[in-house]
């Protein structure tokens, strides 16, 4: 169940995120790449009363978040939709349902029907269905599932010009996905409880670290930490994960259902650190201005892949044009300000910046050479955390 | 065979009789639909080559899971029985005070989804869970573990026994009481007699309802995934979900063994089952009842133990969503809409409708014409009850893609498979109660209408299916419980758009916008807890 991919949209912890998606879009499409993100706190506690507010280019209320939407393309500068799309989303529709409501507003000939569901049912879903499939895009929670389905060939090539949106390690060399946003690994820490030089850089040195014994969570069952110890394993193989899972266990990590429920525990003091996605940190951030929760990024491992949510048109669909330009319409700026203030994802298109305290993508030191799609090679990672007692 | 369990109409004839033709074809035809999906399946699992195959079965992963599933059916089903039958006896024989309370109260917890009692259980007891806050400042740390066998046996037990509550009950109101009275001016003792008339006269609807019971817990998936506990369903999803062709290979020979765990247990329950009683329509007889004295307050406290704990619990943590959720716009494409609960109404009555009258000549055969065909059939019948939501749907949709050409592109056929899916998952429930409805119909009476010149059709039509017509009823409305509650098989095969209550439920709780999801599980609650009170009205499976 938590290895459903739409549980990536926010977790299961007991406090919610309010947030007013609509307004936002509205504004954010009434302006050239312009959000109106007045107090990004009030914003999400759904206390916002500017909606009322002339969005303009930064013009922008409280500080912390500023001026960090900038650049990219409008969505009115983009060619129009028209016609009937079908969409799998493998992202929830708590998360992507006003970005795509809004796109479907937008264009009074477009039909959207969209498909909530997890991306390896879905991916699953169209393989069954054959050719008879009435998928024209897939929208996947992480490169996978992309990377899976375009192994199956069932994907349909999009534009060089849309795959040439984002740098190339965030789209398939051939073209057959793209990536929409990125996740990084991530570990939060508790500010009052540890400094940032208390956290490793190296993520196999975790299980020596006396000082985090009894003090870290991790969610098992959880897709992208799945990806994570796969990750792991591909870079540093069958036995070295095992013993690092086996040293983990035993330093006495605590096992939650899902990482936002970790970054609230980290932000109560709970617990000390954990390993999330970056953005469940942001989001509790965003709740509570003065949580004493930093974000800690380990060097060049498994600890610190940037992993991306995108999509594909698929080779069912009725019309690939309309298909690869609502793909397009992901990378413009209104849904790239749209990933970057509500999802707290980082935007893949250059000049848009990630929201909260975050270092910029370039800042970010993933590991080399990994292929993302790799990534959804989970198999032999369920058997290794079976092994040393996890249930998976 | 004990001579008690002689059936009351000494060897009828009927029993020898060759079967009808029209008939047999019919219920073999939909014995046959039941079992397509599970084609599916073998023809999966067989593609896997003999030694991977063997490599697979063999692995530490796979015995366990074996091991886990076994246990956790045998335990749950073990502890449904031990709970449901004294609280069936104490509501129908005893002097317990407010007995209507409890016949309703007791049956309730049919109608939350286990999925929804295991958060609940898990946000109330589970550490840093509700209880573990309140108690903090007592300076309670920890609670004893939640997760685990323990959890999903314990949350298992809890959503199923009424399952073998209901059907005990049943059986407990129509036996003749004067039996136990005879034996009792005979001097056997108030056990003696129990064990001697009364065991061997419910065993046949404990038995029914422990089937039941077994079969749901091998197919549930949402309680030991929540629990953490790795049985055949949360593996199968799992490696679905490795999507990798190893993984594919593990789901697809998991559920084969699954499969193979049913016909066990269906072997299992025809041996324990012995043979039927069939009692005369319409007039049991009421012993005296029996005066609980000072045992009134252990029975009550039982009685509120168990429904206390299996409703409290998962409507206190509804509620407490529900005011916390209050100050949610976030994510307003998740806010509720009747149409959600209109459609998961709409569906379930349409399957329930279906499966009544697909399960009618099933149980008829299988009563009237007793022989080897109408037997297998009746048990085939049952097979797709364990067969897990998922692995269901994706076969359908399977099918339906590639067989349905442009109907399926227009999601013509969605709505049908569904049914259909629902049919196959369900129709046990339709079989065994209009199963137990003929058993009590005596054949006599058809009999007696046909010397007075109807024709067979009319007999049945004016005499026996009026009286079987509780059951009927009482089944279909199981059926439609059932069917409010179910998920993975309306995610996989609703038409795009189409939202249920636990569809939608589904999206809120997974995207941790659990305010969200309180309302349509509230109403979920409500909507199935008046089709409880409507079979409870009618007393379930009682001819009367």
């Amino acid at each position: 169940m938590d290895s459903r991919d739409t549980s990536d949209a926010g977790g299961a912890g007991r406090r919610t995120l309010g947030t007013s998606r609509r307004r936002f879009l509205q504004s954010a499409g009434a302006a050239v790449g312009v959000a109106s993100l007045a107090g990004c706190t009030q914003f999400l506690s759904g206390e916002d009363a500017n909606a009322t507010e002339t969005p303009e280019f930064g013009q922008i209320g409280s500080g912390r978040i500023g001026d960090q939407i900038q650049g990219g393309t409008s969505m009115q500068d983009m060619p129009d939709l028209a016609g009937e799309l079908t969409i799998y989303s493998g992202r929830g529709e708590a998360l992507v349902g006003e970005l795509i409501a809004y796109i479907e507003d937008l264009y009074p000939d477009l039909d959207i029907q969209p498909r909530y569901e997890g991306s390896s049912q879905l991916v699953q879903k169209i393989l069954n269905e054959g050719q008879n499939s009435p998928a024209d895009v897939f929208f996947s929670v992480n490169a996978g599932s992309l990377g899976f389905l375009a192994d199956e060939n069932r994907t349909e090539p999009l534009p060089s010009d849309v795959t040439d949106m984002v740098r190339e390690e965030f789209h398939d060399p051939s073209g057959n996905w793209v990536g929409t946003s990125g996740r990084a690994r991530t570990i939060p820490y508790n500010t009052e409880s540890l400094s940032e030089s208390d956290i490793p850089t190296d993520i196999m040195a975790f299980p020596d670290q006396e000082q985090l014994a009894d003090s870290m969570g991790w969610a098992p069952s959880y897709g992208s930490f799945q990806a994570f110890v796969t990750a792991m394993r591909i870079l540093n193989g069958e036995e070295a994960t095992k013993q690092w899972l086996q040293g983990m266990v035993d330093l006495g990590v605590e096992e939650y259902t899902d990482e936002f429920a970790i970054a609230l525990a980290v932000a109560d003091g709970e617990i000390d650190a954990g390993f999330t996605n970056h953005y469940y940190i942001q989001r509790v951030l965003a709740d509570r201005e003065d949580a004493p929760l930093a974000t800690a990024f380990t060097e060049g491992d498994a600890g610190a892949i940037f992993n991306v949510a995108g999509a594909a048109v698929v080779d069912t669909a009725e019309d690939t044009e309309l298909a690869a330009n609502f793909v397009r319409h992901l990378l413009s700026a209104e849904a790239q300000a749209y990933f970057a203030t509500t999802t707290f994802e980082y935007p893949l298109i250059p000049d848009v910046e990630p929201v909260g305290d975050l270092p910029t993508i370039d800042e970010l030191n993933p590991p080399a050479d990994l292929d993302l799609t790799q990534l959804s090679d989970i198999r032999p990672t369920l058997d290794l955390m079976r092994e040393v007692g996890i249930s998976v | 065979m004990a001579p008690e369990t002689d059936s009351l109409f000494p060897s009828s004839q009927r029993g020898e009789s060759s079967l009808p033709l029209g008939l047999t074809l019919l219920s073999g035809a939909i014995a046959a639909a039941v079992v397509f999906p599970l084609v599916w399946i073998l023809a999966n699992a067989l593609e896997v080559g003999g030694t991977t195959a063997l490599d697979l079965l063999t692995r530490e992963t796979t015995l366990r899971v074996f091991l886990n599933s076994t246990l956790l059916v045998a335990v749950v089903t073990a502890a449904s029985i031990v709970i449901a039958v004294p609280l069936a006896y104490l509501t129908v024989r005893t002097n317990l005070p407010f007995k209507r309370f409890w016949t309703v109260a007791l049956s309730m917890p049919l109608v939350v989804p286990s999925y929804i009692g295991a958060f609940a259980f898990v946000s109330a007891f589970g550490p840093r869970g509700e209880l573990q806050s309140l108690l903090a400042p007592l300076g309670i740390e920890q609670l004893p573990e939640i997760y685990g066998f323990t959890g999903a046996a314990l949350v298992m037990t809890l959503y199923t026994y009424p399952y073998v509550f209901i059907s005990t009950r049943a059986s407990l109101k129509t036996m003749d009481a004067r039996l136990v009275d005879a034996a009792r001016t005979l001097k056997h003792s108030r056990t003696e007699a129990f064990r001697r008339v009364t065991i061997p006269q419910i065993r046949p609807a404990v038995t029914a309802g422990a089937l039941l019971v077994a079969l749901y817990t091998l197919s549930d998936f949402g309680t030991p995934a929540i629990m953490r506990f790795d049985v055949f369903t949360k593996v199968i999803y799992a490696e679905q979900n490795s999507l990798s062709t190893f993984g594919q290979d593990l789901a697809a020979l998991l559920s084969l063994q699954l499969v193979v765990v049913t016909f066990v247990i269906l072997a299992i329950e025809s041996r324990v089952r012995g043979s039927d009683t069939i009692s005369t329509s319409g007039t049991s007889t009421r012993g005296a009842l029996v005066h609980l004295g000072a045992w009134k307050w252990p029975a009550l406290a039982l009685c509120l133990g168990v429904a206390g704990l299996a409703l409290v619990v998962p409507v206190g943590i509804l509620t407490a969503w529900l005011i916390r959720g209050g100050s949610e716009s976030a994510a307003a494409s998740l806010a509720f809409q009747w149409e959600y609960a209109f459609n998961s109404v709409g569906v379930s009555a349409v399957a329930a409708l279906v499966a009544g009258l697909a399960g009618l000549p099933i149980a008829y055969l299988a009563v009237r014409h007793r022989s080897r065909a109408s037997w297998l059939i009746e048990r085939a019948s049952y097979v797709g009850y364990a067969v897990p939501g998922v692995v269901m749907g994706l076969a359908l949709v399977y099918f339906g893609a590639r067989y349905g050409g442009q109907f399926y592109q227009q999601e013509l056929i969605l709505f049908p498979l569904l049914i259909f899916a629902y049919v196959v998952r369900f129709l046990p429930q339709a079989v065994g109660s209009t199963r137990a409805g003929f058993l009590q119909v005596s054949p006599t009476l058809s009999d007696a209408a046909r010397t007075l010149g109807r024709s067979p059709v009319a007999a049945f039509r004016e005499v026996t299916l009026p009286l079987v017509a509780p059951g009927l009823l009482g089944g279909a409305l199981l059926v439609f419980l059932t069917t409010m509650k179910e998920l993975p098989a309306t995610l996989l095969l609703r038409p795009t758009g189409f939202k249920t209550l636990v569809t939608h439920i589904w999206s809120a709780q997974a995207s941790g916008h659990f305010g969200h999801a309180a309302i349509p599980a509230l109403v979920l609650v409500v909507v199935s807890a008046l089709s409880m009170l409507v079979m409870l009205a009618m007393e379930g499976y009682d001819v009367k």
